[in-house]
């Protein structure tokens, strides 16, 4: 192995996708427009407060006081229908997807029930909800949740059941801050293996291998130099998504030397795919298509884009067999949990992949034409 | 002295086959050193497999190549640093420039001390030292291609078809870089399907069809061997002078109603047809003898032209 060889490798890589600046441009931007996409979508979850229209027929205080209520849980934000509008023509008219309606007789039903003890006194409150609506179901649920702990509080009796929330964590951590990992880990797969599989075809196919295959340029230095260079794009990639990560959507994650070390496995374990790839499939568009279809569903199945949890289970254990996941997990536990057990875990897992892939990608590897 | 100092490259029985395909078949020949030797052949001949092989890119199916007097197929590392390739078809880099291209093939030949602007200015680039890969025209990429391949100082040089598709003009600057090798004494293996090249370049032809070697030696001996005879044109003449030369007892042709092309076996025949003219009072306003050239040899070998475009390429020179 000659290091002047593999830095002039290197210098032409590098030049080549510096002076080719649009190129550059779109290959950085799509991480980040995805983050910029999928963290918007999330933000809004994470200080989730429900939009709630409330008619109140009853005008008493009563009702008022129970609506203050609703608003102080930090739910709900709510808006007031004026109690002479037909409530199902509201609905309709603008467009919102639950209207709550306070009957007349709300407070009376309330003091009889109380003060007089009448055990059959009640009141119905309705729901007048479009079904259509992804989300009037959640709000449905929340708010029954409201009613059933203000019933179980006016009959006076301590609860059976309680429960008591505790965070396995010593923080808690938003979804783009668990978002941002997967990103990552799947931005510098989809670099290094795109990368690979396009240089070297197009290498292939301008004859370039076949002059580099009459010069004393062995396969490690080759192999080694392209590593380099996709870790050297993985890292600026990188540092552009946590850039506009920290100033538009101001997450909180841990960065540590974890970070280079999975993304430099990361690069190793696609580059060697990629190699592997190249090998195989020798036109120029069906390798980009063979990337393809191994690249889309390891992206969405190895967990980059949401916990596997979600998923089933036999997907869950075939997403334990992808590289990918290793890489998404490990980050995240370097970067949300702060879990350097884990990592070690993860990183060894992705490491003895990228050194078979590696050693495999040097096999394949062929100068020599047929 | 033994084979090893006295020859470049010895090809001994080298067959190549692609699944049922036979590329190459049996051939065998030597390239003595500080000779331009040429494979002279049609497409599909089998040159780029034969010049593939013997510089290291290919593997034979069987028999043995020695190059600078090591088995091709055992010794390739040691091999590439003393020989230079141009590939067929070869292309650079697209967004590096010319001296930035050559310098990364110096740097994978580590520990050479080329020097980069001797080699710029002998394939005459000097001016297109900062010039990218992508905006070089055809005839400066062949000689940047060229110059590649001399990087590391080879004692052997392979040009595969350095000047098929370049237009005339840019085909003569190459054969200028290419003399100037050979004025070095450079060993020089070429492939062409231009028997002009051959004839202009090379030591040593060797006419490969088929994959295998139909012919071979000097151009003038391939010429003296395989023709005897001339080629002769007279130009605008009446009627009377073809009927003149017809019983004469040769087999004239008359091209365009005007010229007659007739062939003959020696330069006496040309005298007696000529003063047989003179003699009958009939006409002609100009005329031409010509040597007969290795397309006309290729012709008469394989009973095929060197390749379609041979005529019409002549005559746009
Ligand atoms: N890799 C390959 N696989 C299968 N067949 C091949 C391969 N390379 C060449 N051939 C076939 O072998 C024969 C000889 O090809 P070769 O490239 O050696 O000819 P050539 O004389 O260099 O022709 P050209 O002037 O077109 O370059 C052709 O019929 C070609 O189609
Ligand atoms: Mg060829």
């Amino acid at each position: 192995m000659n290091p002047r060889v593999v830095g002039a490798n290197l210098f032409v890589k590098l030049m080549s996708v510096y002076r080719e600046k649009t190129a550059m441009f779109f290959t950085l931007a799509f991480p980040i427009i995805l983050i910029l996409v999928f963290g918007t979508i999330f933000m809004s979850q994470d200080n989730v407060a429900f939009h709630l229209c409330v008619q109140d027929l009853d005008r008493t205080d009563s009702s008022t006081q129970s609506i203050k209520t609703l608003e102080s849980s930090g739910k709900f934000k709510i808006t007031r229908v004026d109690p002479a509008i037909n409530a199902i023509q509201y609905v309709r008219d603008n467009k919102v997807n639950l209207v709550l309606v306070i009957p007349k007789g709300f407070e009376r039903a309330l003091l009889q029930r109380i003060v007089l003890g009448d055990a059959d006194a009640s009141v119905t409150i309705t729901y007048i909800y479009d079904p259509s609506s992804s989300s009037v179901s959640t709000k449905m649920q929340i708010l029954d949740a409201v009613f059933a702990g203000i019933n179980q509080q006016m009959s006076g009796k301590p609860p059976v059941i309680r429960s008591v929330e505790k965070s396995i964590l010593t923080k808690k951590y938003r979804f783009i801050e668990y978002f941002i990992p997967g990103i990552i880990a799947m931005a510098v797969m989809t670099l290094s293996l795109f990368g690979t599989v396009n240089l070297n075809t197009e290498l292939r196919q301008k004859g370039i291998i076949r002059k580099l295959s009459t010069t004393p340029i062995t396969r490690t230095e080759w192999i080694l130099s392209d590593i380099l260079y996709q870790f050297i794009l993985a890292v600026i990639s990188t540092i552009a998504m946590l850039l506009v990560s920290y100033a538009v959507f101001n997450v909180k994650l841990h960065l540590d030397a974890w970070l280079p070390a999975f993304i430099l496995l990361d690069v190793f374990a696609f580059v060697g795919i990629g190699m592997i790839l190249t090998r195989f499939v020798k036109e120029a568009q069906s390798a980009a298509a063979a990337a393809n279809a191994i690249s889309f569903p390891i992206m969405f199945l190895s967990g980059s884009f949401f916990p596997i949890e979600l998923m089933p289970g036999f997907l869950q254990k075939f997403a334990k067999t992808l590289p990918l996941f290793y890489v998404n997990e490990g980050l995240r536990a370097s970067m949300i949990f702060e879990d350097n057990m884990a990592a070690l875990r993860y990183s060894s897992v992705i490491g003895v992949f990228a050194a078979v892939v590696f050693v495999l990608g040097i096999m394949a590897t062929k100068w020599e034409e047929g | 002295m033994t084979k090893e100092t006295t020859y470049a490259i010895v090809v001994e029985k080298l067959t190549k086959r692609y699944g049922e395909l036979l590329a190459v078949n049996d051939i065998s020949f030597t390239v003595g050193k500080g000779e331009v030797f040429a494979l002279l052949g049609p497409n599909g001949a089998g040159k780029t497999t034969s010049v593939e092989i013997i510089d290291t890119i290919r593997a034979p199916t069987s028999g043995k190549v020695t190059l600078l007097g090591m088995d091709v197929t055992k010794r390739k590392y040691d091999i590439v640093r003393r020989i230079g390739v141009l590939p067929q078809g070869f292309s650079s880099f697209d967004r590096i420039t010319v001296r930035e291209t050559l310098q990364f093939y110096l740097r994978l030949f580590c520990c050479m001390n080329t020097d980069i602007d001797a080699l710029i200015e002998l394939v005459n680039l000097k001016d297109k030292t900062k010039e990218q890969y992508k905006n070089l025209s055809g005839g400066l990429r062949q000689r940047l291609g060229i110059a590649i391949a001399l990087v590391n100082d080879p004692e052997v040089v392979f040009l595969d078809e350095p000047t098929t598709g370049l237009d005339p003009r840019a085909r003569r600057e190459v054969w200028e870089v290419l003399l100037g090798l050979k004025e070095k004494g450079k060993t020089v293996f070429l492939t062409t399907h231009y028997m002009e090249e051959a004839e202009l370049l090379a030591d040593t032809v060797a006419i490969i069809s088929k994959g295998e070697i139909i012919a071979m030696g000097s151009p003038g001996e391939l010429i003296e061997n395989n023709t005897k005879y001339l080629d002769l044109t007279l130009q605008s003449v009446d009627e009377k002078a073809f009927e003149v030369v017809r019983k004469m007892g040769f087999d004239p042709l008359l091209d365009n109603h005007r010229d007659i092309k007739v062939r003959v076996e020696h330069t006496d025949d040309v005298q007696k047809i000529l003063s047989a003219i003179k003699d009958a009072g009939a006409l002609y306003l100009g005329l031409d003898v010509r040597k007969p050239n290795l397309e006309e040899v290729f012709l008469k070998l394989t009973g095929e032209a060197l390749h379609d475009g041979y005529v019409e390429e002549k005559g746009a020179e």
